[in-house]
């Protein structure tokens, strides 16, 4: 395995970043940004859309910022897991990614821009010669998606990061820069359904930072995750659910979200609203389980197949939504 | 300057005019005194106070009390924890060039052209190789040899060899890689291993006259011993399961690598992590066509092997061969991608497993078919697919056993010899189907177990010779340690405990290379010149395993020297008497009896100097640290550097040589030396496991580990072998496999999607060492190095089991494989909700209190014969009543030994049985 040649870029600050990213922008340069490297390089090495140009956002003290409201991008998620003040939610599932080496260089950013993975892309060069490419890395082939084969328009590559739902939850608005200026907007909307393209992230711009509601602190809930090891891999399937109670034993508010399923994380409000509509305590979050496992539509290109994964967002869930009952009786 | 009288000035040492006086030699090590001899090691035969309850062991008199069953840190760890031990990749030699293979991206095709003319026009490029480059056949056994360096004519697999490139660096050979051009006529692949049994217009490999029909079997056996025929009337409860086992991978840490260096005087140096140096010299020579001793393979530091580096691979040949062609040093290091293409792990396999209990719990019948999947090439194929059935004829007594068992190529990466060789998975078949049959039985399976066990030196219904037996002591600490009887069928539901058995070979009784003029399997050389240490020249392959202390700490016990006064030399093949390798768990057992021998050769002159010294009584002398002495009054005695600079008088250096050979044992029939073994070790474990019944997911929470190694020459070796066994283990049964995709890829040849158990899946793990004093191994030792892996597969299954009631015949149990399981159980009950499942429960039958007994009875039988050594012959059958001393296949027609398959079995073979349909091309006249 040998890492490819590529120029790597260092700013100092974020305005440079930016202007660095034009320069190569505008000279028709292809690049990619570097924040941990732990999703980057090993695609890189595996020789994945290999770009020539990479621009390291290790530098870049302004991203760094932490406090219960604000995760710079370039938090590291060992800081976020090991933080007092961060919702503890979030700190779970920081502290549930990977293994303590990849958290202690992995970043919020880098896991919200986490590359979607699938059996027939995370492969070797030799080895996706030996199927003839695939379609999220044709080599100009033009090749075919192997999972779903004779459809040549959409990549269904599987989004595994861990904290998009938990923040999707927590109503997170998430803040890009570019060349163009800054935008701002809700997590569940910076998602774009394509194994490919993954998030409206344009060319040149990157997320900064998350913000969360001032009443973040209110929220109470869990996240769940499938997975064979209890280290190292990636969710299978992975459940959010946060609520707001005010003394009844209907959440006030509360929102489900998933990830690991599809090319996308998933916030499940119109399932929730459902079940908030006719609320009954555990059959209602039975019912609410059931309707999320009908939603989410895993294809066979992870380590469990898609059907033990629909039936464990079912029991995940369940599991996520089991503190709503607490106190109840 | 040295005063008159010095008392540093000794007889012997007398100083020459003129000269400086020499010191007193001391005692020789870094000590200045010698340590007293602590009685605790000395054994009670020797007058010592160490309790023998397995009696007197023929080495007793050599124990000094240095180091044999002291914890010992191994004597190469600190080479590796301080980053300075070589592996095989960090072997650098000046003027290197880094060498790419080109592999085949197809399953199955002829190579019709090879175009190198673009990469040799790429600078930076030296040499290229290809098949015609290298016509010769090699492999690791003598009768199976089908593969190339790199494609002749075929490729047989997905990653197999085509070609080779060297260049000055690996940016170069890479880009080289890119620009050979390969012209390939795919053929038709086959990747069910069923497939292989039929007949295929194109069989990946031709056998020529030897070819079983038009077939992809490479080897196919049929066994019957005992009274087969009975068992439909004798058994009164029967248990069948078809099971599915993934193929595994070693995952050893270090992927392979080598470098090939042909030096200026025309021979190669071959740099390699290898536990076969022995095996690899002598294919190099075939295929190099050079004399082997124009070669000299280098043993690098092994960065793990588990068999997964016991073959002479190709990547070997192609940096010899291109190191011939460019006249520099090439150096290959595998990607961990290559790792899972060369493979040789664990054949996925088909096992049907069938046994049998009469009235009285005896085992009345054992009938096992095998199919098992070799992929692309034999490897270790011929011994693995006898493994698979005779492996299990022990530790029980059985009425009738019959095997059939078909190893087949598929155009897969080949499996090969794996930790447990052969015999893990059947092991599994085997421990599953006995908890079945305790369960039909209404009996606890751990008492089933003690009154069915073979007693100590006995001969299995195969004929294998099994002298010390550990098994009743392991099955009896395990039961109590766990403490099962609380437990077992009692706990609620998810919660489970479960045992499992294991026996296997400590060395082959044959070695692979057999041989005519009776060369031995290990040699071990010593050499002593005057500053005391003691260079040991031993080719046995330390592989991480700890062979090297072994062999350095017999040297040390029977010379009674510290540790550090022992140099272990046991890299290269110049300088090393040949060692077979460590494969088949015979290093320890076999070169640390060379060792022994070799070191009681240097004691005798020892022994002798001492006499002549102090002209004490030769029989009285004994050896202390650093000090022999007569044993009635210690004060008559030598330093052991006065006593070797006596015997190094006129002759220099003293030099010995010490070598084992396996006694003539076993019986006549085809195939009755695969599993011939001079001893074999035993182990029984208990698992403690969670289920989650919602998803399926399994944790071990604590296992009881108990083996019998025979001796622990270092307890602390021996448990980081159980624990490792557990943990390779543990990643078999619950989840790793070489997954294949739809179209026969490999979807996972990488460390994230291959599961290997991390740190939190580990249980707690309490290894229990049983020592059965075995009288032909070294002080009494065995093995501990595979023998451990077998009962942990068993014991997660049958706890799950005892968890949620469903018994698994497909490994590894991942998550969605159980929850299918849990489901449809669930549903047969009639059960809504899994958490409303109930777990299995027993009462115990009338049969109970009769094995109950039996296990009392033989529990006297087994010690009065380990201890007395007059004891009768021991056949398997004596427990159905017949004559013990005699085979019975020699005296009852019944039992009478049969290797051909009948007509009437054919009309109706088991899966594997099925390769017995066709005919070899030599009986069918077209060869």
């Amino acid at each position: 395995m040998r890492m490819p040649p590529f120029q790597l870029h260092t700013p100092k600050s974020l305005e440079e970043a930016l202007s660095i990213a034009g320069e190569l922008t505008s000279g028709g340069l292809e690049f990619d940004w570097i924040a941990g490297g732990t999703d980057l390089l090993p695609n890189y090495k595996w020789h994945l859309n290999v770009k020539p140009n990479v621009i390291s956002l290790a530098k870049v003290s302004e991203l760094t910022e932490l406090n219960s409201t604000h995760i710079g991008a370039m938090v590291r998620l060992h800081d976020l897991a090991n933080s007092s003040t961060i919702h503890p939610v979030l700190a779970k599932a920081a502290d549930s990614i990977a293994s303590v080496m990849i958290r202690r260089s992995g970043t919020v950013g880098g896991n919200i821009c986490l590359d979607t993975r699938c059996y027939w892309f995370n492969q070797t060069e030799q080895w996706r010669e030996s199927i003839d490419w695939c379609y999220k890395c044709d080599c100009g082939t033009g090749a075919d998606c192997r999972v779903i084969p004779n459809q040549n328009t959409l990549c269904v590559a599987t989004y595994q990061a861990d904290l998009a739902p938990v923040l999707m939850c927590l109503e997170a608005t998430i803040h890009l820069a570019g060349p163009n200026g800054t935008r701002s907007m809700a997590l569940s909307d910076f998602f774009q359904l394509d194994g490919i393209t993954r998030n409206v992230l344009e060319s040149g711009e990157l997320v900064t930072h998350l913000t969360l509601p001032d009443d973040v602190s209110e929220w109470q809930g869990d996240y769940q995750k499938l997975r064979q090891r209890e280290s190292w891999d990636f969710p299978e399937a992975g459940v959010a659910a946060l609520w707001k109670k005010n003394g009844t034993s209907k959440p006030e508010q509360l929102r489900v979200a998933t990830t690991g399923l599809e090319s996308i994380p998933m916030l499940h409000s119109e399932e929730v609203q459902n079940a908030l509509e006719d609320w009954s305590g555990a059959d209602s979050i039975n019912k609410l389980a059931e309707s999320i496992r009908k939603a989410v539509k895993p294809v066979q290109n992870t380590w469990y197949a898609p059907s033990y994964r629909r039936k464990m967002v079912k029991v995940l869930t369940r599991r996520a939504c089991a503190g709503l009952l607490e106190g109840d009786n | 300057m040295a005063k008159e009288g010095n008392e540093d000035e000794m007889v012997g040492y007398r100083q020459q005019p003129g000269k400086l006086p020499f010191a007193k030699p001391g005692s020789g090590g870094k000590e200045r005194f010698s340590r007293p001899t602590d009685e605790g090691l000395i054994p009670e035969s020797q007058g010592g106070e160490l309790a023998q309850p397995w009696g007197s062991h023929r080495h007793d008199n050599l124990v000094s009390g240095q180091v044999i069953g002291k914890p010992t840190a191994l004597v190469d760890g600190r080479w590796k924890v301080t980053g300075q031990a070589q592996y095989g990749d960090d072997i650098r030699l000046p003027g290197e060039l880094i060498a790419r293979i080109i592999r085949s991206p197809h399953h199955y095709a002829r190579v019709l052209s090879i175009d190198c003319s673009k990469a040799f026009e790429l600078p930076g490029v030296v040499a290229i190789a290809t098949g015609a480059d290298a016509a010769n056949k090699f492999g690791v056994l003598p009768v199976t040899k089908d593969e190339h360096a790199m494609a002749v004519d075929k490729v047989r697999h997905v990653g197999d060899l085509v070609a080779c490139v060297a260049a000055e660096d690996e940016a170069t050979a890479r880009e080289a890689e890119r620009l050979i051009e390969v012209e390939y006529e795919i053929l038709d692949s086959i990747h069910d291993m069923r497939d292989g049994l039929k007949n295929n217009e194109y069989p990946i490999h031709d056998r020529g006259k030897y070819h079983i029909g038009n077939t992809n079997v490479q080897k196919r056996v049929f066994q019957e011993f005992g009274d087969v025929d009975g068992i439909k009337t004798n058994a009164i409860a029967s248990h069948k399961e078809n099971w599915l086992f993934a193929g595994v991978n070693h995952a050893a840490t270090e992927p392979h690598a080598v470098v090939a260096h042909w030096d200026p005087s025309g021979r190669l140096t071959l740099y390699t992590p290898q536990q076969v140096p022995h095996y690899v010299h002598r294919a190099l020579a075939d295929v190099l066509e050079i004399p082997m001793h124009q070669i000299n393979v280098h043993r690098t530091f092994v960065g793990g092997g588990f068999g997964g580096k016991s073959d002479p691979f190709p990547h070997e040949m192609c940096s010899a061969i291109l190191a011939r062609k460019s006249g520099r040093p090439v150096r290959i290091t595998f990607d961990r991608e290559e790792v899972y293409w060369i493979n040789r792990g664990r054949h996925p396999s088909r096992i049907e497993m069938n046994l049998h209990a009469d009235d009285k719990g005896r085992i009345c019948g054992i009938e096992t078919d095998a199919l098992i999947d070799g992929g692309g090439f034999a490897s270790f194929g011929h011994v693995t697919t006898y493994y698979n059935g005779v492996l299990h004829t022990a530790p029980y007594e059985i009425e009738a056993f019959h095997y059939t068992g078909a190893r087949v190529w598929t155009n897969k990466p080949a499996s090969g010899a794996m930790r447990g060789h052969g015999a893990v998975n059947s092991r599994c078949a085997v421990e599953t189907g006995l908890d079945d049959l305790a369960e039909q039985l209404s009996v606890d399976p751990i008492d089933l177990r003690l009154a069915n066990l073979l007693p100590p030196h006995s001969a299995t219904i195969t004929g294998f010779r099994v002298t010390s037996i550990g098994m009743r002591e392991c099955l009896e600490r395990v039961k109590e340690e766990s403490c099962w009887d609380e437990k077992f069928r009692k706990m609620p539901l998810g919660k489970g405990i479960g045992i499992g058995c294991g026996f296997f070979i400590s060395g082959s009784g044959l070695p692979i290379h057999w041989d005519p003029n009776k060369f031995p399997h290990a040699t071990v050389h010593l050499k002593i010149d005057m500053d005391g240490g003691v260079t040991v020249h031993t080719g046995a392959a330390e592989i991480g395993q700890g062979s090297d202390t072994v062999v350095a700490q017999s040297v040390a016990e029977v010379l009674g020297l510290p540790l550090d006064m022992i140099r272990i030399r046991s890299r290269e093949s110049d300088t090393a008497p040949v060692d077979l390798g460590s494969y088949s768990s015979r290093v320890t057992f076999m070169n640390a009896n060379a060792a022994i021998s070799a070191a009681m050769q240097i004691r005798d002159e020892l022994l002798d100097a001492t006499v002549e010294i102090t002209g004490a009584d030769r029989e009285k002398l004994v050896i202390g640290d650093r000090r022999i002495f007569a044993k009635n009054d210690p004060a008559v005695g030598v330093s052991y550097l006065e006593a070797l600079h006596k015997a190094q008088e006129d002759r220099g250096a003293l030099v010995a040589s010490g070598a084992y050979r396996t006694p003539p044992m076993g019986r006549v029939h085809k195939g009755a030396a695969a599993g011939l073994a001079p001893a074999y070790s035993f182990s029984a474990y208990v698992a403690e496991v969670s289920v989650d019944v919602e998803t399926g997911q399994t944790k071990v929470d604590k296992v009881w580990a108990a083996h019998d190694c025979g001796k622990a020459l270092n307890p602390l070796a021996v448990k980081g072998q159980i624990i490792g066994s557990c943990h390779m283990g543990m990643g078999q049964v619950l989840s790793e496999e070489m997954r294949y995709g739809r179209n026969g890829h490999l979807m996972n040849p990488d460390l994230l999607d291959y599961k290997i158990p991390s740190v939190h899946e580990m249980p707690e793990i309490i290894p229990i060492i049983v020592e059965s004093n075995d009288p032909e191994g070294p002080f009494g030792a065995k093995e501990a190095g595979e023998g451990p892996l077998l009962p942990i597969l068993p014991a997660v299954c049958n706890a799950v089991y005892d968890a949620v009631g469903v018994r698994t015949a497909e490994l590894p149990i991942t998550p969605d494989r159980l929850l299918r399981l849990i489901e449809r159980k669930c549903k047969t009950e009639g059960i809504d909700d899994q958490l409303d499942l109930q777990s299995p429960r027993l009462a115990h039958s009338e049969l109970q209190a009769v094995l109950a007994a039996r296990a009392e009875e033989h529990s006297k039988r087994d010690l009065e014969r380990r201890m007395n050594d007059d004891r009768e012959p021991y056949h398997n059958g004596a427990l159905f009543g017949l004559d013990p001393t005699t085979p019975p296949d020699e005296v009852d027609e019944r039992w009478a030994v049969n290797v051909i398959p009948s007509d009437d079995y054919l009309a109706e073979p088991r899966l594997a049985g099925n390769a017995w349909k066709h005919t070899e091309r030599r009986h069918r006249g077209d060869s």
